[in-house]
């Protein structure tokens, strides 16, 4: 209908506000910052060309790669395996889980980074108990390396693992289970070949989101890395913080920028992101 | 969708393809409680080989809560289950062997119709060969030989339900259970359904258990019926036993409709009583009652008629009409005694080609052996 | 209908569920004891518990201030990226074309851009407005950040409006303003509230925004945690970390209560 026409034209007022000031106070800045790779301290590619031949580099890049594979597998099981259980317990017990995760979800990295500290730290919690039994002599080394960051790492994202295959847990017919158990199977085959392959899509949810929030991950490796783990946010601070070098920094947030975008592309081919996360048209 | 779209599942076929025989199912005492909330309340039925038999009642009277104890996805807290004289009260569903044909069908929606129907067998590891033919051969008796490869969400409601029938049956099962199957569809497709579903039973000889609050669809298909309410058994028998003879109120209301007459008895007679209905004696056959004692009538519409001149019928009584529908094979009237009693009936229309206009005065009257004695619930 | 499972497995299964869930939970739990150490270093308190740290922060101006500055900060920037956010998303979900999707996309990108590169773009942005170090800087800052939270929140709740209540509105003569104002917010309320309420803890939580670009003059919350664990980690964090999380909790029981009413009424409703 044409008058429909017209009232849905007036709406782009609502939406070029917004917008606007996004662009203004989000875009142009870090369009701005990006483009210092390209003209800082020359004009030209020699940052990035610099920081692709640079072996200090690669072994940021080759860390980050690895911690964030780690904690997204980890965070992914532990993820389904509590999602898979709140979903077949009794409401009573589904809202207390539900009330941890969301606890988890809501309180502050920082908070949740600090008490990692106070835990793992050589003279925290956990060592002086271990210590004061006598199980060890010398404190376990479990921050200031690649364990502490992980293990951090994935307590802070198990909350973002768990809500979208829940959510599309829920989502799955609930007769479906039964009516492979009816036709003869046994429950674990019921689950592996008619309840998993339909939550298919909530752990490609899961896992994008999980790893790309892991990629630029900075509060948790710097407190719990202290130094020696670095990751590639963190270089990234050091770079300006430390050595003034917007030139680098701006490349190598380039770069992860272009990872990030690169891997939701490559997902989009083949998912319909919109579909996975609910945003429905 | 039976008869234009591609034929039906009734057609001639292969002997040997599809399940023959079936099972013969008793329930001793069976009840299922949540909470001291009783579902299910003390339900002792015994079923023949090759029955159809419907469980019929409205929502909450433990019919879905039965199917899901047979099923075997709901155990009893009372009572015991026994297929073919084994004890399965406490087995697993996939113990069973028992086919299902859930309500919205339940399909795979990751599987192919194929994969689907192939998946039975997989379970029970039979050889891929043979898998293949079983299940290409089920396909094209319902008539589903050319979509084996689409998907679930790509078939209309009436495909769907081909697939779930031909998934539950192609391993074989000793029974076949149904949830409300028809529940999905429209009218029309309802109806040809019904045909065909009834058509299939015949032909496998299978016991089949239907589940619905649909008292036509009972009727129509079933051997037997079991009617359920509040968990309890309130009658069972054949389609027409219920019709003709309900014992409740309930069951008189619930199938088909009923006009409800109560009376207070006067005198007995040779092969029945009389009785007073406001101003009017009416007189039934049938079982003794005491004079003084209240009685229940359940008089069914379609037994009334409209007494012309010529006629004498043994109740008969004025009525002015109240108002009427016409719905092509027969009118409904609704008139109103001299008492402001309210009665409903309907006159096909051979009968009578016109209807009486409203505030008309007219006659009617039954027969002594119309009604029924129902008791009050 | 069908029962719940009870298999000896599914019990396994549950059993390890608990320990993910306990891993998440235990270490949140260790740090309320340690807030109540008589010592001046992390450790838990033995048989003495001392709520020395609580009054050094309480009387300690400058966590006040900081409280303080957060809450402003938070507020502000809330209520900006709500506003924002929530005309953005309605105005997207009317016109409903390709070129608005992209539209809500580019709204969106805030949440997938790791916050040190935002935090670098703003430091030098606003270093060229002079706005480094000023509540201003940081509440636009937040703004943005909060903004794709309440896009996603307003846009879920616009799928489940019927469209035809707007068109209706429209037909009977209300102009956009007055059909969004008096007919589409009030539905989607509780969206908004959602939207908001992630808005708001993205702001109230942000600490590498606020690393780069604020510092003496703006200093929050979490930036004086970090300042102090930094230094030499003093158990004072530990009670501010504890009763941050006493209101994180208060917030999810308020939340999970508001959920059971809505369910409750919604089968009022329905029954």
């Amino acid at each position: 209908m044409s008058a429909d026409r017209q009232g849905t034209r007036s709406y782009w007022a609502l939406i070029v506000p917004p917008l606007a000031v996004m662009a203004l106070c989000y875009f142009y800045p870090l369009g701005k910052f990006l483009s210092l790779s390209l003209t800082v301290p020359r004009f030209g590619f020699d940052n990035f060309g610099r920081l692709l031949t640079s072996p200090a580099i690669w072994h940021i890049l080759a860390t980050t790669g690895r911690i964030c594979i780690i904690t997204t597998a980890l965070a992914l099981i532990v993820g389904y395996l509590i999602a898979y259980v709140m979903m077949h317990v009794s409401a009573q017990y589904r809202t207390w889980m539900l009330f941890i995760v969301l606890l988890s979800f809501w309180l502050s990295v920082l908070i949740r980074a600090f008490a990692w500290l106070t835990l793992l730290q050589s003279h925290g919690i956990l060592n002086t108990a271990l210590m004061g039994v006598g199980f060890i002599k010398d404190p376990l080394p479990l921050t200031r390396n690649e364990f502490g960051v992980i293990v951090g790492m994935v307590h802070y994202l198990i909350p973002y693992a768990v809500l979208p295959i829940y959510a599309n847990m829920q989502g799955i017919d609930r007769r479906l289970v039964p009516a492979a158990r009816g036709l003869g199977a046994t429950s674990s085959v019921a689950f592996l070949r008619v309840f998993v392959p339909l939550t298919v899509p909530g752990i490609i949810a899961a896992a994008l989101l999980v790893f790309i929030f892991s990629l630029g991950f900075f509060i948790t490796p710097a407190l719990l890395g202290g130094g020696k783990t670095v990751m590639i946010a963190e270089y990234i601070s050091i770079q300006i913080l430390t050595v003034l070098n917007w030139g680098n920094a701006a490349a190598l947030a380039t770069m992860l920028l272009a990872t990030v975008f690169l891997i939701l592309a490559a997902v989009s081919r083949f998912a319909n992101l919109s579909e996975i996360y609910g945003i429905k048209q | 969708m039976f008869q234009h779209a591609g034929g039906s599942i009734s057609g001639a076929e292969p002997a040997n393809t599809l399940p023959r025989g079936g099972g013969a199912l008793r329930l001793h005492q069976v009840s299922k409680s949540y909470g001291g909330i009783l579902a299910v309340d003390d339900v002792s039925i015994a079923l023949a080989r090759g029955e159809f038999v419907t469980l019929l009642g409205p929502s909450g009277s433990g019919k879905t809560t039965l199917l899901m104890m047979i099923a075997g996805f709901v155990t009893p807290t009372n009572g015991e289950i026994l297929l073919d004289d084994r004890n399965v009260t406490t087995e697993p569903p996939e113990n069973r062997n028992l086919g299902m044909v859930f309500q919205g069908y339940a399909l795979f929606p990751h599987m192919t119709v194929a994969g689907n129907v192939a998946f039975p067998l997989e379970v029970r590891k039979m050889p891929k060969s043979e898998i293949d033919s079983r299940v290409r051969q089920v396909l094209e008796q319902v008539q589903l030989g050319s979509l084996g490869s689409r998907y679930p969400r790509q078939l209309s409601g009436g495909q769907q339900q081909r697939v779930a029938l031909a998934r539950a049956l192609v391993f074989m099962p000793d029974l076949l259970l149904l949830d409300e199957p028809l529940s999905a569809l429209d009218r029309k497709l309802r109806a040809d359904v019904q045909l065909e579903l009834k058509a299939l039973h015949r032909r496998l000889g299978l016991t089949f258990i239907y589940v619905t609050h649909d008292q036509e669809e009972a009727l129509s298909m079933s051997d037997r019926v079991v009617v359920l309410r509040n968990g309890r058994i309130v009658q069972q028998g054949t389609p027409s036993e219920l019709y003709e003879r309900p014992r409740t109120r309930f069951v008189a209301d619930f199938l088909g409709k009923s006009n409800f007459v109560p009376g207070l008895v006067e005198s007995i007679r040779p092969n029945g009583f009389s009785y007073r209905w406001g101003q009017t004696t009416l007189f039934q056959t049938g079982k003794m009652a005491k004079p003084g004692s209240r009685v229940l009538l359940a008089l069914r519409p379609e037994k009334i008629e409209i007494v012309t001149a010529d006629r004498r019928l043994p109740n008969q009584l004025t009525a002015t009409v109240v108002n009427w529908t016409y719905t092509g094979a027969a009118f409904h009237l609704l008139v109103n005694t001299r008492d402001e009693n309210q009665i409903s009936l309907t006159v096909p229309t051979w009968r009578q080609s016109t209807c009486p206009e409203v505030g008309e005065e007219i006659t009617i009257g039954w027969d002594s052996n119309a009604a029924v004695s129902v008791d009050e619930d | 209908m069908i029962e719940l499972p009870t298999s000896r497995s599914f019990q396994v299964t549950t059993f390890w569920a608990w320990i993910g869930l306990l891993f998440l939970f235990l270490p949140l739990i260790v740090i309320v004891p340690v807030s109540f150490t008589p010592n001046r270093w992390l450790s838990l308190p033995g048989t003495d518990w001392s709520l020395q740290h609580y009054a050094d922060l309480i009387g300690d101006e400058t966590w006040r201030r900081s409280a303080l500055d957060s809450a402003i900060i938070a507020f502000a920037a809330t209520f900006a990226a709500t506003t924002l956010g929530t005309i953005g998303a309605i105005g997207c979900w009317r016109v409903s074309s390709g070129l608005s999707d992209a539209a809500r996309a580019l709204m969106l990108v805030p949440i997938v851009i790791p916050s040190i590169v935002d935090a670098l773009g703003f430091y030098q942005a606003l270093v060229q407005f002079r706005l480094t170090d000023t509540y201003f800087g940081v509440i636009i800052a937040h703004t943005m950040k909060g903004i794709p939270y309440v896009v996603i929140s307003v846009s879920a709740a616009l799928a489940n409006f019927d469209l035809r209540l707007e068109q209706a509105a429209r037909g009977l003569g209300a102009n956009m303003m007055l059909a969004v104002r008096r007919i589409v917010l009030p539905a989607i309320w509780p969206g908004i509230m959602a939207g908001a309420f992630f808005a708001f803890i993205t702001s109230w939580d942000d600490l590498v925004i606020n690393l780069f670009i604020a510092g003496r003059r703006v200093s929050t919350l979490p930036r004086r945690i970090w300042n102090s664990i930094q230094d030499n980690i003093d158990p004072a964090v530990a009670s501010v970390a504890t009763l941050l999380m006493l209101v994180t909790l208060c917030g999810i029981l308020v939340y999970l209560m508001l959920e059971r009413h809505n369910a409750a009424l919604d089968q009022k409703e329905a029954g």
